[in-house]
């Protein structure tokens, strides 16, 4: 099965490459067409942020000119020079671009051209050409017109601040923090809350523990922009309370691009530094994915397993099964490499006589980073049961050093077909993704701790993570005549798969005499194999039909849309065992596994821990069938709203089973044979009001429900040890004396309300407030009766509420003195209040460990979510110097990320101060060339989470140092 | 011409009545068909039937056994001239091959003789929890195809040489016996019949002490025995979960208020080559002994070869008498959570990895007095780690211990904290030891005063274990113990 998708997968790459290579020299004469100059350019209504469709544009001096399209674009021909175009429009106020300048083959683009509806002023306006391209007002002008509650990022932005991935860009979004550089929350709830939707459409996670995507994984050269929406509408899925993060990949380029570009990156901490930790890895390693160096060796899961106990197994066959492993146990040290990031991309659009057009655009990213945390920790600490004993006591500490080498490799090419009254859109991208980790630690554990044995050890983690997402996106959108009807549809399939191969923990005891492998302690060599293989498919459709009702304008919109996912995922593990008495290793892992060593020669042999059927293996299912129907109405020319109602199907069928009925208990065993563990049918309402106070400033008004689901893992009998952390996962479905069993979704009940001002130059102030009730919410719950393992569960528990205010602002420096109005002082902060009723079993678990003058409350605040978000930037904007800058703080409140009881205290995040400076500069009169430079982590501030107990001094849970690090980029344009 | 053929006609009609006549005076002999080879268990009983065709007419059976016991449990009526025999066929306690011979007479006394095969299997998969009253018959070899239970209110009666295999794996693969709090073990070996717990590795057979194929190091290959009860410990909570079992399975909960809990008899019991690991730190011991409470009765214990440790006490109130761990690949005896129970009289052999003793205190508020080992001979061997780990609230006496074999840099380690502990009672009384030249005992036996420590030639100890009671035991059978001086 294995082998199979590994030529899938190769078959898949291959495809792809041919596929890209054909649109490539396909549309290759296209960048060469042309003789004269072009104008591109889209025109927007000022006041709805909606395209204008029938604007005659002018170009003055000349006869040549043109209408816009339902897109509101329009594109005129030109023989190069320098114009001033004139675009006008019935019962708008013309404006005039002035400095229009237009080169032979080339294209001058004025997008975002906005036109104001004034029948008073006949005098036309006057602007540049440059004051009209900063893409960002056009996000601003679209979260004003927005009737949700929206924000978002475009890949203007990015270059600003010179992210080179997403997860760096989406931080800048108000009320966003993104946790361990890879999963996004949005207002500080936490990755159960929030969803990520590629092109609009549901996209796999890459992490069977996770709910959303790690974000990570897109390069910003993809990305055509970001959006965050935070109150829901029909339109969109239920399953999110925090926001959506919405990637839009690029679409067909207004201009001819071909850019290039490569940037370095140097951190003194982590690069160059000869302590680095590596080990033999593959030869396609560098394209992040393994060429069968970590292959699992095929006896291990045939029967009889290749064992000195199977029966039927000569110890021949033991001995040549155990020479496939990879005999390569122990990190070896190597000197680090800087980081680096190259790209391409290229596109163009060609405009046929009949006024179709078609377009393409190719992107591909590599990136490689490398990450050294040479001060690592990880702690394990609890509580005494005394109550006059206020100091926690650490039971097992790790203190070493590890090393991450990170290789994505990102390609997405797309064409787009348009005509006078449809666009279709194919996108295909794919994305590879490799992590090779080794890292070495000191364990000291805690004989006098509870449940803990008292050692001193020493381990070698070697680990590879690959990571391939294939994402195919069919889109079509059509107008009616007067673009007052449209229809839109989008199939994509999305094709995920993880794998984790040969995961090799190897730690060595001290005993006071030896060091020896001791199970009882730091335990036997371990490796496992990690698969996750999962498909989605997404087709929808959207209807808008805007008419009018009681004399005022009103858009119709409904829609219907059907997603279907299905996962395998699957843990094979094995443990090293001897026959014998253990040879003398001198504890270096890369001694162990020595041919002499290797059983019938000597005791070492492997041991399966993966009954048949595997019950750390699951193949779960959903299918979820949504329809919406929502109406925009004008009650008069100030108050909108938008109100709707989406219904959805949703059904989740899994098949499992537990680890008693897998060696053979069907009684006491559970078995799920894809049966059905959720199936649920809802009606999310929703309902959304904007009252424009004056022209610039609006008031809205939110609520709607959405609901959280619990994930294919949560709603399972699967029980998962991963032996790297040695926690073990319990499916939801187990049932307990204080838990019945009965997992549920959680529905959430949201209401917001904010004000905004928008003003000139993409300024703005707003301030909103949010309020949402949580119906039993799952948390992770630390089951309190295992003293000697960490075993969670998922749970609903009390009901919990959050209440929030959030403050943005952007405002230029002109105020102060007219010298500075180039200056931009922006920011978001959110502050949250959280609150769950904690269950019986908590409460319980707590007071029996009530320390004197300690007072147990019945709530706490939520797991996971932040009290307060701060981003603060200080930026340079000029474009027409092509260089701009800034100084941007970000830093989240104190989070409870592990919820403790009883012996276990809980851990809070610890405030991680992040100051980054970035400037970027653009070059020569042709400005085709673009430096950057980037400091990060100024403050050089260490990641850590603290264990807390009243009264006590915190502990470290873990604490990873990730320095300063500087960069430098290089762009260049053709 | 005519009076010739009439002649002839009359001739051949006499000659055809008569022999017709000849027929029906003596007729055949009986015909039996036997039935295919039948397989039974041994020490069970089966209906082997015989179709048998009687055309002399009925008259009796007789049968001849082997391999067991049989009676004719129905026959054709007499004169009958066709039915079945049928036999009930009891095994004995023997695996192999058994017949049954049965002869069958009719009525003219004609005799016909068949014989039928059976083959006496003495092995039982058990596949699921134990949620009756079930007896464990002597001669049988039990496997455990998962982690088998004895819940609450049910007792299991395991009789004398009854041997049980657990299944290989580790992880979510490993098997072991668990006796629920509220359920009861009833397994009283005899010295000549202990009962042996072991692997399906082993091709050990009941009647066998020692086993045909393993050496005595070969270790994890199962799970273990665990016995759980409601008797008091001191953890985070008053009942808390085993290790080695996941919490999704609630017969793993242990403790209560009960110290005088019953959870049954094991005597004359030996486990072998378990401890499946699964995960790290987190193992199943050979004998697991959780708030198990004084009413139970264990003594005639031997563990060998377990990749944990080899008796393990978490809290509880049960006290275990004449116990032998050899090899345990952790420590030999492990003690926590305020266990408040006596060992008396034990051998120690060379524990691998693991201390021969790991002494821990009270984890929770509850102290409930001091544990108590006496009478006990540690002979520490090559790879032990720490002779004895105490802490410093370790809750223990000691007294009456030989020490010997020491080699490596294997010490004592924490006795003095433990003394120093608040209102600590622990102490240690009477410790016999034989060193090397180049040990010293200050060192050894860090922390002990010397009026406590008294040196001893080689195996000339005057206390220590009383090693008659182990020759039943795999270790003194195999000579390990003779090797060693015991």
């Amino acid at each position: 099965m294995i082998h199979n998708d590994t030529e899938k997968l190769k078959n898949m790459t291959k495809s792809l490459k041919i596929a890209f290579f054909i649109a490539f020299i396909g549309l290759l004469p296209l960048v060469a067409a042309g003789q004269k100059g072009t104008i591109r350019g889209t025109v927007f209504d000022e006041g709805t942020g909606e395209p204008l469709i029938g604007v005659s544009v002018l170009v003055k001096g000349t006869t040549n000119g043109g209408v816009t399209d339902f897109d509101g674009k329009f594109n005129i021909t030109v023989i190069p020079g320098t114009y001033d175009v004139q675009v006008s429009y019935i019962s708008y106020q013309t404006l005039v671009i002035s400095v229009v300048q237009v080169k032979e083959n080339d294209v001058t683009l004025i997008d975002n051209v906005r036109l104001k509806e004034d029948i008073q002023t006949l005098e036309s306006v006057v602007v540049t050409a440059e004051a009209i391209r900063n893409s960002e007002s056009a996000i601003l002008s679209v979260k004003r017109k927005s009737p949700n509650l929206m924000d978002g990022i475009s890949a203007a932005k990015f270059r600003q601040i010179g992210d080179s991935d997403a997860s760096e860009a989406v931080k800048r979004v108000t009320g966003v923090s993104v946790e361990g550089g890879k999963y996004v929350f949005v207002r500080g709830l936490g990755d159960r809350y929030t969803k990520t939707t590629l092109n609009s459409v549901d996209i796999p996670g890459l992490d069977p523990d996770r709910n959303s995507i790690q974000i990570d994984i897109f390069p910003t050269n993809l990305i055509e922009n970001m959006m965050v929406l935070k109150s829901s509408v029909a339109e969109m899925p239920a399953d999110f309370t925090g926001g959506v993060v919405n990637i839009e990949t690029k679409d067909f380029p207004e201009d001819k691009v071909f850019n290039v570009s490569a940037s370095i990156g140097y951190n003194p901490n982590m690069h160059f530094n000869k302590n680095f930790f590596s080990y033999e890895g593959g030869k396609k390693d560098w394209l992040g994915f393994d060429d069968g160096t970590r292959a699992l060796p095929a006896e291990a899961t045939q029967e009889p397993f290749p064992s000195p106990t199977s029966a039927g197994v000569s110890p021949q066959e033991v001995n040549s099964f155990l020479k496939k492993f990879n005999k390569n146990l122990g990190a070896t040290t190597q000197t680090s490499f800087m980081d680096y990031n190259l790209g391409i991309s290229a596109g163009n659009q060609k405009n046929f006589e009949n006024g179709n057009s078609l377009g393409y655009i190719f992107s591909a990213t590599y990136k490689s980073s490398t990450v050294f945390y040479d001060d690592a920790f990880y702690g394990e600490y609890q509580r005494s049961a005394f109550p006059d004993e206020y100091e926690m006591i650490y039971a097992t500490t790790q203190t070493g050093a590890i090393s991450e080498k990170n290789v994505l490799l990102g390609t997405l090419a797309g064409l787009a077909f348009k005509t006078h009254q449809s666009k279709y859109k194919l996108a295909v991208m794919h994305l590879q993704n490799g992590e090779k980790r080794a890292a070495q630690f000191f364990i000291d554990d805690n004989g006098s701790a509870v449940g803990k044995s008292g050692y001193f050890g020493a381990s070698d983690n070697l680990e590879y993570s690959q990571r391939g997402v294939t994402n195919i996106l069919l889109n079509g959108e059509h107008y009616g005549k007067d673009r007052s009807f449209s229809v839109d549809w989008r199939v994509s399939p999305t094709i995920s798969k993880i794998v984790e191969p040969d995961i090799r923990k190897t730690a060595f005891t001290y005993t006071s005499s030896d060091t020896v492998f001791s199970s009882g302690a730091a335990g036997n060599p371990t490796r496992i194999w990690r698969y996750l293989d999962e498909v989605n498919l997404v087709a929808k459709v959207d209807v808008k039909k805007d008419f009018m009702l009681m004399g005022q304008p009103s858009v119709l919109k409904f829609g219907a849309s059907q997603t279907l996912k299905e996962r395998d995922f699957q843990i094979l593990s094995y443990d090293m065992q001897f026959a014998g008495i253990q040879p003398e290793f001198n504890a270096d892992p890369e001694n162990v596994l020595q041919d002499d060593y290797l059983f019938p020669n000597g005791p070492i042999y492997y041991s399966s821990a993966n009954p048949n059927p595997n019950p750390n293996a699951y193949n779960s299912t959903v299918s979820n069938s949504a329809l919406y129907l929502s109406n925009q109405f004008q009650f008069f020319t100030k108050l909108k709203a938008i109100v709707g109602l989406r219904a959805e199907k949703f059904v989740q069928r899994h098949t499992g089973r537990d680890a008693i009925y897998a060696n053979g208990d069907e009684i006491n065993g559970n078995n799920l044979e894809n049966e059905k563990v959720l199936d649920a049918f809802d009606l999310f309402p929703s309902a959304n009001f904007i009252y424009s106070l004056t022209d610039n400033q609006n008031l809205r008004l939110s609520y709607s429900r959405t609901i959280a689901r619990p994930s294919f893992k949560e709603l399972s009998f699967a029980q998962i040890l991963d032996p790297v952390s040695n926690r073990i996962f319990n499916g939801g479905l187990f049932k307990y004396a204080d838990w019945d069993g009965n997992l549920q979704e959680t529905r959430i009940d949201n209401f917001d309300l904010r004000w905004e001002l928008f003003m000139k130059k993409g300024e703005l102030l707003s301030v909103s407030t949010f309020y949402k009730t949580f119906d039993k919410p799952i948390e992770m719950v630390r089951i309190s009766a295992a003293q000697t393992t960490n075993e969670f569960q998922p749970r609903n528990v009390g009901d919990g509420s959050i209440m929030g205010i959030e403050l943005e602002f952007r405002k230029s420096l002109d105020f102060v003195a007219m010298p500075l109005r180039n200056f931009y002082f922006s920011g978001n902060l959110t502050f949250v209040k959280s609150e769950i009723e904690m269950t019986e079993q908590e409460y319980n678990a707590r007071k029996s460990y009530e320390k004197n003058g300690e007072t147990i409350a019945r709530t706490r605040e939520m797991a996971g979510q932040a009290p307060h978000i701060i981003n603060v930037g200080l930026s340079y904007e000029n474009s027409e110097l092509g260089f701009d800058g800034g100084l941007f703080y970000n830093v989240n409140g104190p989070t409870l990320t592990v919820v403790g009881g009883s012996l276990f205290p809980d851990v809070y995040s610890d405030p991680f101060n992040s100051l980054n400076f970035n400037v970027n500069k653009t070059v020569g009169r042709a400005k085709k060339s673009t430096f950057t430079f980037n400091v990060s982590n100024i403050l050089n501030d260490v990641r850590e989470n603290f264990y807390t107990s009243f009264n006590a001094e915190r502990q470290y849970y873990s604490r990873l140092n990730p320095g300063t690090s500087i960069s430098i980029g290089f762009k260049y344009s053709l | 011409m005519k009076k010739f053929l009439s002649m002839i006609a009359i001739v051949s009609v006499l000659a055809f009545t008569l022999a017709c006549n000849d027929d029906e005076t003596t007729p055949d002999g009986p015909s039996i068909t036997a039935p295919e080879a039948a397989d039974v268990l041994v020490g069970e009983s089966t209906d082997i039937t015989f179709n048998v065709t009687i055309p002399g007419g009925y008259k009796s059976t007789e049968i001849v056994v082997e391999g067991g016991t049989g009676v004719v449990a129905s026959e054709p009526a007499a004169g009958a001239t066709s039915g079945d025999v049928v036999v009930t066929f009891t095994s004995d306690a023997v695996a192999g091959d058994a017949s049954i011979e049965i002869t069958v007479t009719d009525n003219n006394n004609k005799v016909n003789t068949e014989i039928a095969s059976l083959s006496k299997g003495n092995q039982v998969t058990v596949t699921a929890n134990i949620t009756t009253n079930t007896t464990w018959k002597t001669g049988r070899v039990y496997v455990l195809a998962s982690r088998i239970t004895v819940v609450s209110g049910v007792t299991l009666t395991v009789e004398p040489g009854v041997i049980i295999k657990g299944q290989a794996g580790t992880g979510s693969n490993a098997t072991a016996l668990l006796i629920a709090r509220g359920g009861k073990i009833m397994a009283e070996g005899t010295a000549a019949a202990p009962i042996i717990f072991t692997t399906v590795a082993d091709e050990i057979e009941p009647g066998m002490i020692k086993s045909p194929n393993l050496d005595p190091t070969l270790n994890g290959l199962w799970g273990g025995l665990i016995v759980l009860g409601k008797a008091p410990i001191s953890a985070s909570a008053n009942e808390i979960q085993i290790e080695g079992i996941p919490t999704s399975d609630s017969n793993g909960l242990y403790g209560g208020s009960d110290a005088a809990d019953n959870s049954g008899v094991i005597k004359y019991v030996s486990i072998r080559h378990g401890g499946s690991l699964i995960g790290s730190g987190n193992e199943i011991n050979g004998l697991t002994l959780g708030g198990v409470g004084s009413g139970t009765v264990i003594e005639n214990i031997e563990i060998v070869a377990n990749q944990d440790d080899g008796i393990e006490f978490f809290g509880g109130t049960v006290s275990v008498k004449n116990a032998l761990v050899w090899n345990s690949f952790d420590d030999a005896l492990d003690t926590d959570q305020a266990w408040n129970g006596t060992v008396d009289n034990f051998i120690i052999v060379a524990p691998n990895t693991g201390s021969g003793f790991e002494l821990d205190g009270p984890e929770g508020t509850l102290k409930q007095g001091d544990h108590i080992f006496k009478n006990g001979t540690v002979y520490a061997g090559a790879n032990i780690a720490d002779l004895i780990d105490f802490d410093a609230n370790s809750n223990v006496q000691m007294s009456n211990i030989y020490f010997y074999g020491i080699s490596n840099a294997t010490a004592v380690k924490e006795y003095a904290a433990m003394i120093a502990f608040a209102a600590s009672t622990s102490s240690v009384a009477s410790f016999q030891y034989t060193l090397p030249a180049d040990k010293d005992a200050a060192v050894v036996f860090a922390g002990i005063p010397a009026d406590k420590l008294t040196s001893v030639a080689l195996n000339a100890n005057t206390v220590g274990a009383d090693k008659t009671k182990f020759t039943w035991t795999w270790a003194s059978q195999s000579g390990a113990l003779t090797t060693i001086g015991l």
